[in-house]
């Protein structure tokens, strides 16, 4: 098994590729467009005090932990023909994935990135509060001074977002060629008893795993050393 | 003249500011002393208007220019020179305003070092900088010299009484050393659990103090540290 698991990692199996290039295809977007939305999400309840903000705080916690079948039902009774965003006939394509990957890293990102700039604002606040300096230049100066560990939450989103299976399998069906990623594969490769193209997979996965993770690790490292230097 | 009226902060229900009136008369330089909690830090944020009191008023900061140096300022990641500009975005002679204020509280050799990488001492003077290269109506210090070392505390001390005598302003600054305040302050008030306990001329507060909590404060510091 280990020879065949070797030849299909070092070969040219098509099927492999394709399903490599969906899953990557499918978690850079999805990951790119929960940045944009949870980002600025973040950094809204992060850096300022406002009316409601308690709540918003808990609805966003709420949604990180979002069970992934949860969101995958929510997207499917949105696109299915029945479903308000029906006559846009997205469902078992890619883009259907990629919605529904976007409702769960969203928050996910906005938490973490709530979480980052919530440790500095008030410390920024108050300094730039007593030069005189407020509104959207106090905001750039915020957010410049957390761009590293925002890449962290991005990174930690791509890390969820490739990782995931319960949403892209019943939003995207699993369709050979067009819809399946690697972590369905994974699951029906196992369920057939293919357990070559599984581990293959597998090890894929593992390999881009543990570079997010070094990357992660390093700019913490980086980050921690900027601080403490 | 700032005037506080009735005024009274509270955290979490309790009381940690309590103000029935009190003064402060334009030009002159007022030193707070106290313990940790007895609300210094408190009544400096208010005067600054980053802490809004629960209730009562504070009078004569309407249109007025309020510089604030807070306890735990910010260093961003940027050279100390771009720290310490901040202030003066757009100003013509920003470089030269700025130079000039960082070498008054010698950080010069340290222009472009980077703003997160100095020790707390020369943040701290740094962040002093940052608020001395424009000037105020007002200006707000909170413990500007907690983290210095005694020689940067003599420059610090006299690039404050030269600002202070160049910009006119109205110097309200907070101190845990009361020889520091005898040193910088016109007036010196006494702050106790959040209530001012004595205030008066420093010579009068030090030499000749009336309440006896400001004895008990007194006794333990020697106005040569």
């Amino acid at each position: 098994m280990i020879k065949q698991v070797f030849e299909l990692l070092f070969g040219a199996d098509p099927e492999l590729r394709q399903i490599i290039g969906v899953t990557l295809r499918m978690s850079v977007m999805s990951t790119l467009i929960s940045a944009l939305i949870g980002i600025p999400w973040g950094v809204a309840m992060g850096a300022n005090q406002f009316k409601g903000k308690a709540i918003l705080s808990r609805i966003t916690n709420t949604l990180m932990g979002l069970p992934p079948v949860v969101a995958g039902l929510i997207v499917f009774l949105m696109l299915s023909r029945s479903g308000p965003l029906g006559k846009m006939s997205l469902l078992y394509s890619v883009p259907a994935m990629v919605i529904a990957q976007v409702v769960l890293i969203s928050p996910i990102i906005a938490g973490m990135t709530a979480n980052i700039v919530s440790i500095r604002a008030p410390s920024i606040n108050e300094t730039c509060a007593g030069i005189g300096i407020s509104g959207w230049k106090r905001l750039l100066l915020t957010i410049k001074e957390c761009r590293i560990p925002f890449v962290t939450t991005i990174l930690a989103g791509f890390g969820r977002s490739i990782a995931e299976v319960g949403a892209v399998q019943m939003v995207g069906g699993n369709i050979q060629f067009k819809t399946r990623v690697m972590t369905t594969a994974i699951m029906m490769q196992t369920n057939m008893g293919r357990f070559e193209l599984a581990v293959a997979l597998g090890v894929v996965l593992l390999i881009i795993s543990f570079i997010i993770n070094s990357l992660v690790h390093r700019i913490q490292e980086q980050t921690q050393r900027d601080r403490t230097a | 003249m700032i005037v506080l009226r009735d005024v009274i902060q509270q955290f979490g229900g309790r009381i940690v500011l309590e103000i029935p009136e009190l003064h402060f008369k334009s030009g002159r330089r007022y030193g707070l002393i106290g313990e940790n909690g007895s609300g210094k830090t408190t009544l400096i944020r208010m005067l600054a208007g980053t802490s809004k009191p629960t209730s009562g008023r504070i009078e004569g900061l309407e249109g007025k220019i309020v510089g604030y140096l807070p306890q735990s300022p910010y260093a961003f990641s940027f050279s100390v020179l771009q720290n310490a500009a901040l202030a003066l975005d757009g100003h013509k002679d920003a470089k030269e305003l700025t130079k000039k204020a960082l070498h008054a509280v010698g950080m010069e050799s340290l222009v472009d070092a980077r703003g997160d990488r100095l020790s707390g001492g020369e943040a701290q003077r740094m962040a002093l900088a940052r608020v001395l290269v424009r000037s105020y109506d007002v200006l707000l210090l909170d413990e500007p010299t907690s983290s210095t070392d005694v020689r940067s505390m003599d420059l610090i001390e006299n690039t404050l009484r030269e600002y202070v005598q160049k910009t006119q302003c109205t110097l309200i600054f907070s101190t845990h050393s009361p020889a520091q305040a005898f040193r910088l302050a016109d007036e010196v008030l006494y702050l106790e659990k959040g209530r001012l306990v004595e205030q008066g001329s420093a010579e009068t507060l030090f030499h000749s103090p009336q309440d006896e909590r400001t004895i008990a404060f007194l006794k333990h510091w020697s106005l040569n540290s």
